[in-house]
């Protein structure tokens, strides 16, 4: 305590800062990593914290997939003598001004018994329960949500239904708590009657919850209800529900994973690459305390201690900014998930997990204690005579290049033996991770032999300057190595993400030219995804009669659990479809497989559902339905983008036969020769826009749309690229004023004999912009490496579809002269403290 | 015997003295003297909540078959916002009734569940079982008090209810039903009083009946006028049919 007191707190005094660089390097690393996964969680807590909230004393609910089921179901449900009490339920999340609002549909007759509706006031809540019965336009808001929009009992409510543009009134108005804290309090309740009809729903209910008598058991229940109901339906706890969202968005959350922990990574790196530097350059600290009688333990606890002390104080920090940035995103996040998987989300307070939290502080204070072991036992075991000699510790010796050197060849090996057998997951991740791990390893040796190839250019462009920057690099790898490793790993990040992010626009954008090729998309929301409304089939009569329109599908797409994920059931006139797409198959026979779906004898699935389910042409699929389960064979595997967790087409007759569901979610439509596509998207709006929701989309809106989605997906990767490059950019400024006060006297030599200030300057900067080029080769080549397994990370777990490997050479290019600059604007200040500083003093120093 | 206040007020009151000592006797000559081949009233029902805030609404209501075996409908005339509104009850007298609300504005009926026919009915005090008729088969009968010319019973349902057991009084003097109280498992939940009885049609009728949910601290009060016996409704105007059309 007493050195650290002494001889640590004076150091860090001096070098302000320098810690705080590192301190914002754990900052960062750590902040990016709570900051993800707290965001993450959040959003995926608000899910279930709504669900629960929901469910109130409901048990069990039965479902069918995302269509629903007929009303006859209920009571069936409700003849059950298990059962003391059931209640339909419509979910339904509509955008308003104030953002999205969740509303319930409910039978108000039967629903108190699973919830409880706790109203402001007793008796006028409900102003008149009769009349929010008998009048549709009924609404029981929150007061959240009453005060965010300034309602009061009667207040009306504008909203676009399927019946048009409604007024509702509100009728009730629920206390905060409970039921009504649900989707953060946007949440409002309708009669579910009423709810039918405004979304379009028919005479169908989404779920039923329900509640057992008392004594039955959950499975007790559950069988009960199974047996009575048939195999199309499924019964389970409302929990479930939540898990099933999860396992939606896992590829989501795999994705944002991957890459927090890798930004924690470079972070980490930095954190090592600090500690380590100092120590380094502190020996002749560590030379006096030695020869004044300090023993080696004192002098590794000594650096322990003090890398203790900054890993919990920047953990602590990156925790707090963490959350702060978790704040930020998780609005983001929500949203995007509701964009992407089409189901409402909404970010409430933060899940704060202690032990993410916690994790985080020690993993901060782990690995700075770690990254400091190495520097610190060789500070320990540090000749006093040596450590007093300029520089001999930046070196690297042989022997350590050669350990590491075959370190990094037994990796690359193990990596490239892995690639054999990728088949097994475990294999593939640990190929990755010792690919990393060999290029980390190599990255000294490889900064040496750059910089030794480098010395001619630098010398050639520069003479004095360009020869001392060169032998600055060459003479001090170790203060140079971890710098360049971080911005190898930085920059292998960004052109791994960036080459997944080209390569899915391209497949997409291939897919979008063959299957998403009619002109007008007549669909009920502004966003493809939204399956809240649907459209009665009749409005395709009208719409076929509108001048212009040539041919038009129906489509309906709805999520079912098939082979125990939730997928995309796609329902289309499937020989209209080969008609007009001609979507050939990867797998079956193209002249054959769409009759086959069309007799109703099969279904298409998507490469992503056969890759991510291990599905196989002419395997059988069990398909449950309300009325019994499907099983139809896979006739031909697709390219079908429609869903991450994978598609099946399937022929709209069968779908409505076994669904007793004719209703469309969208209207693809097919100008006829000559017509003009404004023209026709006008006459829609003009004859259906008033009397329903209803939205006109181009075709080029579908892919604007589509592109900005997929953007939104990267969206968070390139924030999370941002920060693992800053934090590069932080090393070099941490390198370079590493570099310039060891070089403290030379530079110092070189202005006593006449070297210029200028002089002083374009060596540091050159010093600089050569560890931005080292980090560039080092970094685009690692990126090569690392983009073939994000690609593979892709397919077997995230998505499910084999994108091409395709460099990201644009990326590449680009990213050049940013890191050049980048490198160049780190080395001002530096260089600034370098000519600044007192001639004498630098001459004086050590 | 039913604790179901409107069945009660139906027709409850014919009086022939009758020294029958025995509960179930007492309560077959109840609904022997109210008998009726059709019924119809129009009713004006007042809601008095918290703070004496009263809501009022009429309905008219229609009637035909015999005890326990009748079929009904009931429509909201007052206020307009609710007007059309109707229920469709078909008592069944081995079983409970089957029930259907009309909500016109939506353009459909909806089957009001077994399981929730213990909830208000449409925010007065009355259940929807209360609407029922329930064959006095469907119940035990016990005499548990003569209070000078009031007999005082208890039944005690057959089958599913949410009550537990009802207590009633009937004048001895002319076999009317003038106060029942309803028990579930943990108390008194409804009381009923019957009041300013009159003779029909040879019926002994109540004018008014009042209701309090014990639980809420409410009470609904409902005066009958224009009540007839014994007119000659059609069968077929108690249907689904014509529940819908409105007739």
């Amino acid at each position: 305590m007493m050195l650290l007191r002494l001889i640590s707190w004076p150091y860090a005094r001096k070098h302000l800062l320098r810690w705080l660089l590192t301190l914002t390097g754990i900052v960062l690393g750590v902040g990016v990593f709570v900051g993800m996964h707290t965001a993450n969680q959040s959003v995926l807590a608000a899910f279930h914290e709504t669900i629960d909230r929901i469910a109130g004393t409901t048990q069990l609910q039965v479902t069918a997939g995302e269509p629903g089921f007929d009303e006859a179901v209920l009571e069936k449900v409700q003849a059950l003598a298990e059962v003391r009490a059931a209640s339909p339920v419509i979910e339904a999340t509509v955008g308003t001004d104030s953002g999205n609002v969740l509303i319930l549909g409910v039978d108000m007759l039967g629903d108190r018994s699973l919830r409880t509706y706790d109203f402001e006031d007793t008796d006028t809540a409900i102003d008149d329960p009769l009349v929010f019965l008998a009048q549709p336009d009924s609404l029981i808001v929150t007061r959240t949500f009453a005060g965010k929009n300034g309602l009061q009992l009667n207040s009306r409510v504008p909203m676009k239904t399927m019946q048009g543009d409604l007024v509702f009134t509100v009728r009730g108005i629920m206390k905060p708590g409970g039921l009504a804290s649900a989707f953060g309090g946007d949440l409002a309740i309708m009669d579910i009657y009423a709810a039918q009809k405004f979304f379009g729903r028919g005479r169908k209910f989404d779920r039923v919850d329900l509640a057992l008598q008392d004594g039955l058991t959950l499975e007790q229940g559950a069988a009960k209800l199974r047996a009575a109901l048939g195999p199309g339906f499924e019964v389970e706890p409302p929990s479930s529900r939540g898990d099933q969202f999860e396992q939606t968005s896992r590829a989501y959350t795999l994705g944002s994973n991957i890459t927090s922990v890798f930004a924690l990574f470079i972070g980490m790196f930095i954190i090592y690459n600090t500690f380590a530097i100092a120590v380094t350059q502190r020996r002749a600290e560590i030379g006096i305390l030695r020869a004044l009688g300090a023993t080696r333990k004192q002098i590794r606890t000594l650096f322990l201690a003090e890398s203790a002390v900054a890993g919990l104080a920047g953990s602590s920090l990156g925790v707090l900014f963490g959350i702060a940035l978790a704040r930020g995103m998780s609005g983001y996040i929500g949203g995007m998930l509701t964009d992407v998987y089409g189901v409402a989300q909404h970010s409430g307070a933060l899940a704060l997990d202690p032990w993410l939290l916690g994790g985080a502080l020690a993993m901060g204070v782990v690995t700075s204690l770690v990254a400091a072991v190495i520097p610190a036992r060789a500070a320990a075991a540090l000749d006093p005579v040596k450590a007093l000699q300029k520089g001999r510790n930046q070196a690297l010796t042989e022997r350590e290049n050669r350990v590491r050197r075959w370190w990094a060849l037994g990796c690359a090996v193990a990596a490239g033996g892995a690639l054999v057998g990728s088949n097994n997951s475990f294999i593939f991740y640990a190929g990755f991770v010792l690919s990393v791990i060999a290029s980390v390893l190599l990255a000294p040796t490889l900064t040496l032999w750059l910089s030794q190839a480098l010395r001619p250019v630098l010398s050639a462009l520069r003479p004095v300057e360009g020869t001392l920057a060169a032998d600055s690099l060459i003479q001090g790898p170790r203060r140079t190595s971890g710098t360049v490793a971080a911005l190898m790993l930085s920059l292998a990040l960004v052109v791994s993400l960036g080459g997944l992010s080209r390569s899915s626009f391209a497949s997409l954008n291939e897919w979008m030219s063959v299957a998403l090729n009619p002109d007008l998309f007549v669909t009920t929301g502004e966003t493809l995804t939204s399956r809240t409304f649907v459209f009665p089939a009749s409005l395709g009569e009208g719409l076929r009669k509108i001048p212009g329109v040539g041919e038009l599908q129906m489509v309906r797409s709805v999520r079912v659990t098939v082979k125990n994920a939730p997928v995309m059931i796609v329902a289309i006139d499937v020989h209209s479809l080969e008609r007009r797409t001609g979507m050939r198959p990867l797998e079956g026979d193209a002249r054959t497989m769409y009759q086959q779906v069309a007799r109703g004898e099969g279904v298409l699935v998507s490469e992503n559902f056969a890759h991510l389910r291990g599905a196989r042409l002419g395997e059988v699929l069990e398909i449950p339905a309300p009325r019994g389960v499907l099983r139809l064979p896979i006739a031909g595997i697709v390219r079908d983008y429609s869903d991450q967790q994978g598609s099946l087409l399937m022929s709209r007759d069968q779908f409505i036969q076994a669904w007793n569901d004719d209703t469309v979610n969208i209207f693809r439509i097919y100008l006829a020769p000559g017509a003009d596509e404004a023209a026709v998207r006008q006459r829609i709006l003009d004859a259906y826009g008033n009397t329903q929701r209803l939205f006109v989309l181009t075709n080029r809106d579908v892919r604007q749309y589509i592109t900005r989605l997929t953007d939104q997906w990267f969206g968070l990767t390139y924030v999370q690229i941002a920060v693992a490059v800053l934090v590069a950019m932080l090393g070099i400024v941490n390198a370079l004023t590493v570099s310039i006060t060891d070089r403290r006297r030379e530079l110092g030599v070189l202005q006593a004999v006449g070297g210029l200030r200028q002089q002083i300057r374009h060596t540091v900067w050159m010093e600089a912009v050569a560890i931005g080029f080292i980090g560039i080769v080092l970094g685009l080549a690692l990126g090569a490496v690392e983009l073939y397994y994000a690609l593979g990370i892709a397919q077997r777990d995230m998505i499910g579809i084999e994108i091409g490997y395709s460099y990201p050479v644009g990326v590449a290019l680009a990213l050049a002269p940013v890191i050049l600059i980048a490198a160049f604007l780190a080395a001002i200040g530096p260089a600034e403290s370098a000519v600044r500083g007192s001639l004498v003093e630098a001459l004086e120093y050590e | 015997m039913s604790s179901q206040p409107l069945v009660w007020l139906l027709g409850l009151l014919m009086a022939t003295p009758l020294l029958a000592q025995d509960a179930r006797q007492i309560i077959e000559e109840v609904q022997k003297r109210q008998r009726s081949e059709s019924q119809h009233y129009e009713g004006t029902l007042e809601v008095i909540g918290g703070g004496n805030r009263i809501a009022t609404k009429r309905w008219t209501f229609d009637r035909i078959g015999s005890f326990g075996n009748s079929k009904s409908i009931l429509r909201f005339t007052v206020p307009a916002e609710v007007k059309g509104v109707g229920l469709l009850i078909i008592n069944h007298p081995d079983r409970a009734s089957d029930q259907w609300m009309w909500r016109p504005a939506i353009g459909r009926e909806q089957r009001i569940a077994l399981q929730d026919r213990s909830t208000r009915f449409f925010g007065t005090d009355f259940s929807f079982e209360d609407l029922e008729e329930r064959d006095v088969a469907q119940f035990d009968f016990k005499l548990v008090g003569d209070e000078g010319g009031v007999w005082k019973l208890e039944s005690t349902p057959r089958k599913s209810s949410q009550y537990t057991r009802s207590l009633l009084w009937v004048r001895k003097e002319n076999y009317t039903m003038i106060k029942v109280e309803s028990y579930n498992k943990k108390g008194l939940v409804r009381s009923i009083d019957y009041r300013d009885f009159e003779q029909v049609k040879g019926i002994w009728t109540a004018r008014t009946t009042a209701i309090q949910d014990v639980t809420r601290n409410s009470r609904t009060t409902l005066k009958y006028d224009k009540l007839e016996y014994n007119l000659p409704l059609k069968d077929a105007d108690f249907t689904l049919d014509a529940l819908r059309r409105g007739t």
